[in-house]
């Protein structure tokens, strides 16, 4: 459905007297750009005849939501010598009127450019995991969701991410388009055991206590990607079983990755690792006390145990994020660990097919108070 | 009823007129994946399409079920180089249709594979284990059930079943009631009119129901962090049908058979456990068990007549672990806990004089009378308010530290044994504790 008209109205010399009404010059081509939520920037070019001296150009719009500060117009041919001396916004809106001046008459290509409304695109991503679990299918998807009101024939899509395509959309028409594919990308599975979100013995609770499956994607060339950064949107990810069809195994939101960032998508969580987590020791030690006997500072003496129990036939590497709070001392540990923060640490454990690992760490809490009214910051 | 359509129109170069309608091709081959962690199956149907070179349209209409639009996907199973799909539209102002552009360099039939999310069809596991009249070991079946709320009928479908947790950000039923597909840019609601459906044929249910003449196999194999089920053959799983199938029985599994008491999680009675793992020491262990119901009978006498003992809910269980079935309070066991004796001791002043640490000793009697003619285990555990304990015990019985604050006595009783101890808990508090 056409909404734009642009009726090109000709006017001699400095008279006011309409004359003439020439054409309904037809739009070329549209460049469509979507750069911002729910709106699309739109160019698009048409060709005028000009008379010489002034001549008044009206565009008026119906049904679709045009942003009408955005309206503007540039000459594409005879840049030097057509001059564009007012734009005025007749008094029952959605219309405006150029007033251009031609030294010569003539056709000329302008390309007249706005922001329109309740027209923009989504990006989704799918991948085909192999087999065995060494390289993925990535392919890319743009969705153009139209509902501006207005149907673009000839549209010269230019998405943020891959290459710039032509298409043609109708109004209120959704399209699911391939802009990318890609074949043996690189990836790393792993599992996250984060000590402050998941329950830390399942025998309380009496159910399984699943631990986060991850499939970590570095954006970079050595991966198979590296080309774009990837736009955030929904991903579907599948699996090629051993019957030759596949699984899916679930989806995530993919963040927005910048070229040499990396992306984890979790898509399900495993049974097949049991972590069971414990506190098996925790004291006041340095206990010092005021002249009432009441204590005002002390340390803890605290131990922590995990058991990871690999049941899988294949190895898996597993994470385990732990949460200390407060001023605090590693006394021991069984295991070699990274401090992400002032109160986080990180133990990374490569598992064995069928095989059981335990960490033990000892650590001391300093400086502790118990009455908020021995804290500075509370005075 | 089959809801779902597919129109194979063919277009001409880019010309919009409809030239042709070629085929209406049927499903020649449909297999269900079906999740028992989310309301989510997926479905591959596979069709055979005559392409013309150039550009080919095919229209797939799916109104009255629910599916998600926005899970569709067409794969050609052959000449994949000259096959290509560069798009899928979902035309304007009409809702459960979706129209897929397809550019090919030939004229040829070719196999394709439509794929899609549904809801509405779903799986569960159930179990029934049998215990020996000796309480030592128990026969283990386990059943499949599959049911098709979907709104589509599914003949002659593989069915396969998978066992894991899956992450979903939207519900599929959600997404299948969603219009537009990926809804819009702005909250404005827009109108939807319903396509036009040609009249199709039903299918009769009864067809479906043939007896087999023996059971079918489940095939199962690990994929991912999943677990497939492979059910033999075909199945016909009409809509609001739902079938049971089995999965694997299995006798003579040693099973350990003792209770529990712990007055903080179940009260003052005792409650029944069946203890097993799921490996070879087992005869398991071929496969994870599914979360699923169980209903445990076990045998009363040699002519095999059962009893009922309960029912629960298993978790699931991966290979190689042990797995505690809690089948109920029982009778057959008294356990009867009573404090016997507080008494305060040992207090520490400072210096103005004012208490600032002390013990408190408290004394239990604990009895246990054993009304079965077999023997039992019975584990108590006790808790306790903090870390800062110690017991002393009669010789008489066994116990050990759980974790901070709890310890777990055990006790073997004869049958119809009564058994009597007694046990002193020390609670040391304020300075006593450093």
């Amino acid at each position: 459905m056409k909404k734009f008209f642009l009726i090109f109205i000709l006017f001699f010399s400095f008279s006011f007297a309409r004359i003439k009404l020439v054409a309904l010059p037809d739009r070329e081509i549209s460049y469509i750009r979507f750069d911002a939520p729910f709106t699309a920037f739109v160019e698009e070019e048409r060709i005028l005849t000009l008379q010489k001296g002034v001549n008044f150009v009206d565009f008026s719009w119906k049904g679709v939501n045009i942003d009408i500060d955005s309206i503007t117009l540039t000459f594409l041919t005879n840049k030097e010598k057509l001059k564009l001396l007012s734009l005025s916004f007749p008094p029952e809106g959605n219309s405006l009127v150029w007033e251009i001046y031609s030294p010569e008459g003539g056709e000329e290509k302008i390309k007249i450019s706005y922001l329109l409304s309740n027209i923009d695109c989504l990006y989704t991503y799918k991948i085909i995991v192999d087999k065995n679990e060494e390289k993925m299918n990535f392919s890319a998807f743009l969705i153009i969701r139209n509902f501006s009101g207005e149907d673009f024939e000839k549209g010269i899509f230019t998405p943020e991410f891959g290459k710039t395509f032509e298409n043609s959309v109708k109004n209120e028409e959704t399209k699911q388009i391939l802009i990318y594919q890609k074949d043996g990308i690189k990836f790393e599975k792993l599992f996250v055991f984060d000590a402050s979100k998941i329950i830390w013995d399942p025998e309380t609770v009496g159910k399984n206590v699943g631990i986060p499956a991850f499939f970590e994607i570095k954006n970079i060339k050595e991966s198979g990607l590296g080309e774009f950064p990837l736009l955030h949107g929904k991903i579907r990810i599948f699996q090629i079983d051993n019957q030759g069809s596949a699984i899916f195994l679930g989806e995530d939101n993919l963040k927005y990755t910048p070229i040499g960032e990396s992306f984890r998508l979790n898509f399900g969580e495993t049974r097949d690792i049991v972590v069971k987590q414990r506190k098996m020791k925790e004291v006041k030690i340095n206990v010092r006390k005021n002249n009432s006997g009441n204590i005002v500072l002390y340390d803890t003496d605290e131990i922590i145990k995990i058991e990871i129990e690999n049941f899988k036939d294949k190895s898996a590497k597993i994470e385990l994020l732990q949460n200390i709070p407060d001023e605090w001392d590693m006394e021991e540990s069984t295991h070699k660990y990274e401090k992400v923060d002032a109160n986080n640490i990180k133990f990374i454990v490569e598992l064995k097919p069928k095989s059981k690992e335990i960490i033990e760490f000892h650590y001391h809490r300093r400086n502790l108070r118990d009455f908020p009214f021995y804290r500075r910051d509370l005075k | 009823m089959k809801k779902i359509l597919t129109l194979f129109i063919l277009f001409a170069f880019n010309s919009f007129s409809k030239i042709d309608i070629v085929s209406l091709p049927l499903r020649d081959k449909v297999q269900l994946t079906i999740y028992n962690s989310a309301d989510l199956t997926l479905v591959r149907d596979e069709r055979v399409l005559t392409l013309k070179q150039g550009k080919n349209n095919l229209q797939f209409s799916w109104a009255n079920t629910l599916i998600d639009p926005t899970s569709l996907d067409l794969i050609p199973k052959q000449e994949i180089a000259s096959i290509s799909i560069s798009q899928l539209i979902y035309p304007p102002r009409i809702n459960e249709v979706g129209i897929w552009e397809i550019n090919s360099k030939i004229s040829k039939k070719i196999p394709f594979e439509i794929s899609y999310f549904t809801s509405g069809i779903s799986w569960e596991a159930f179990y029934i284990g049998i215990i020996s009249n000796d309480e030592k070991s128990m026969e283990l079946k386990g059943f499949v059930k599959i049911i098709n709320r979907s709104g589509e009928d599914y003949e002659n479908a593989s069915v396969r079943l998978v066992v894991g947790k899956i992450n979903l950000l939207e519900e599929i039923q959600k997404l299948a009631k969603r219009y537009p597909p990926y809804g819009t840019p702005s909250e404005y609601i827009y109108p939807v009119e319903k396509i036009e459906r040609v009249p199709v044929m039903e299918y009769r249910a009864a067809k479906g129901m043939l007896l087999e003449a023996r059971e079918k196999e489940i095939i199962k194999e690990g994929i991912s962090e999943y677990f497939l089920y492979t059910i033999e053959g075909t199945e016909n799983l009409p809509n609001n049908w739902s079938k049971r199938l089995s999965s694997f029985s299995q006798k003579d599994i040693p099973i350990e058979y003792f209770y529990k008491y712990e007055e903080e999680k179940y009260g003052k009675e005792p409650r029944r456990i069946v203890k097993f793992a799921n490996d070879l020491d087992h005869k398991l262990g071929k496969e994870p068990l599914p979360d699923g119901t169980i209903k445990i009978f076990k045998y009363i006498n040699k002519e095999g007549n059962l009893s009922y003992i309960g029912s629960n809910i298993t978790k699931y269980i991966p290979i190689g672990e042990k797995v505690e079935l809690d089948l109920g309070q029982s009778k057959e066991l008294k356990v009867e806990v009573k404090k016997m004796e507080r008494k305060t001791k040992n207090y520490m002043f400072n210096k103005d004089g004012n208490i600032s640490g002390w013990e408190e000793e408290e004394i239990y009697k604990v009895k246990v009378t054993n009304y079965k003619n077999l023997p039992v285990k019975l584990e108590i555990k006790r808790n306790f308010p903090h870390q800062y304990w110690k017991i002393e015990t009669d010789k008489s019985v066994e116990w050990e530290k759980y974790d901070l604050t709890s310890a777990k006595f055990v006790i073997i009783l004869k049958p119809m044994e009564i058994k009597e101890f007694t046990y002193k808990l020390i609670l040391y508090e304020g300075d006593r504790r450093n």
